[in-house]
């Protein structure tokens, strides 16, 4: 790691009184009841301190076709693993011992969403021209275009975009799990949507509702409170949150899935 | 939420899809939905929420049938309106309770919302309008 990177985003960056930090909090960590107060606060600031460690590695996987959000995302699942299963008494290195957790993930991701494995080249690279077709074209026509329109600017078939985009939208059941495990016991540190809101207050079971809301990864929970709360368009809410409409489809769908086996569960 | 015959006064369906109730033929509504979706020339947003929202209807539906039950899903389009009916006879016979988040998330996915019963044949209606801008 001979790079020059800024001390942010850098694990080479790290000084000395940093590591002295996390190995200091790690120490109180594990003296502390896991349901503790302290203890999420502890474990929030050692998540927080590591995130440039997600986001050094995450870069590792750039021009791979997916965005560097979704890489940090996953990786971010790998830290709070991480944190939640090392042991400080062993003498290891954290960053040793998180790495290839993260990188775990992050491969993980590859495996279940990513291309190459299960989507022919020449689909990935519809779906990469669909992508671009639809920005220009919600651009132009100052609305999301329709497959005719698609169909029309990229020269294929209608059937050939819907496919591709079907494609591009294919989430496996892994998906679902990861959103499940994610979830895990604690609270992410993004930032959160503030306030309640008045639909939400309207639902009668709202009480039903709302851990299975909480139990999403701060993301989805984010996009649905956008979509179905704050009324914002799925098209509004990717380019908001950076990422792309099928993408922002791919996590709705697999919420809503989440969400309704959780009340069907109740 | 109508209590009329279903059927009345609506003209024959383009395409009907019926399937026996169980999770794994979901898939093939959303399927069929946003093929009819985008021959309707709605717009790819348009398309992914009539994808969520039969997903979330029909879901509904098929966690209150019997296995043996099957569920039929009606898909009409009018100048520009795509219109799907989904429907079986469930345990329950009733309508699905309009307080819940399901509700609210098929009333935010798509234009109009409807749903009755009649003699246990639960209904749900699901509209959505393309963009006036939407030239074919």
């Amino acid at each position: 790691m001979a790079q020059v990177v800024t001390a942010h985003t850098s694990t080479g960056g790290w000084t000395s009184a940093k590591r002295d930090r996390a190995r200091t909090l790690f120490t109180e960590l594990a003296n502390l009841p896991a349901d503790s107060p302290a203890h999420k606060v502890v474990r929030d600031e050692l998540i927080e301190m590591h995130m440039p460690l997600v986001e050094h590695l995450a870069r590792r996987y750039r021009d791979r076709g997916e965005s560097q959000e979704d890489l940090t995302q996953v990786g971010m699942l790998g830290l709070i693993k991480a944190v939640d299963r090392f042991e400080v008494a062993r003498g290891l290195e954290f960053s040793t011992f998180a790495t290839p957790t993260i990188l775990g993930e992050i491969k993980r991701h590859f495996r279940d969403h990513a291309w190459a494995v299960h989507i022919p080249r020449s689909l990935q690279e519809r779906n990469i021209e669909i992508n671009h077709a639809i920005e220009s074209l919600t651009r132009e026509l100052n609305r999301p275009p329709t497959i005719a329109e698609l169909a029309r600017r990229t020269k294929l078939q209608d059937a050939e975009v819907l496919e591709a985009m079907d494609a591009g939208r294919a989430y496996t059941a892994a998906s679902i799990d990861a959103a499940a495990e994610a979830s895990g016991d604690g609270d992410s540190p993004y930032d959160r949507i503030g306030g309640d809101d008045l639909a939400l207050e309207a639902l009668e079971l709202r009480e039903s509702f709302r851990p299975l809301l909480a139990a999403l990864p701060e993301r989805e929970r984010q996009i649905v409170m956008l979509r179905f709360f704050k009324n914002q368009s799925q098209s509004q809410i990717a380019e908001q949150l950076g990422i792309s409409q099928m993408h922002v489809s791919r996590l709705l769908a697999t919420s809503l899935a989440q969400i309704r086996a959780g009340m069907s569960d109740n | 939420m109508s209590n009329e015959d279903v059927d009345s006064n609506r003209q024959p369906s383009d395409v009907t899809l019926s399937f026996r109730a169980t999770t794994a033929n979901v898939a093939l509504a959303r399927t069929m939905a946003a093929a009819m979706a985008a021959r309707a020339h709605l717009t790819i947003d348009q398309i992914e929420d009539v994808r969520l929202a039969i997903d979330e209807a029909v879901s509904q539906l098929v966690n209150d049938c019997d296995e043996q039950t099957h569920v039929h899903c009606d898909f009409t389009e009018t100048a520009g309106t795509l219109v799907i009916q989904t429907k079986a006879t469930t345990r329950s016979g009733q309508p699905p309770a309009t307080d819940t988040f399901s509700w609210l998330v098929l009333a935010a996915l798509v234009d109009e919302v409807t749903a009755g019963a009649d003699n246990g044949l639960v209904h749900l209606e699901l509209c959505i309008t393309r963009p006036a801008s939407v030239t074919v």
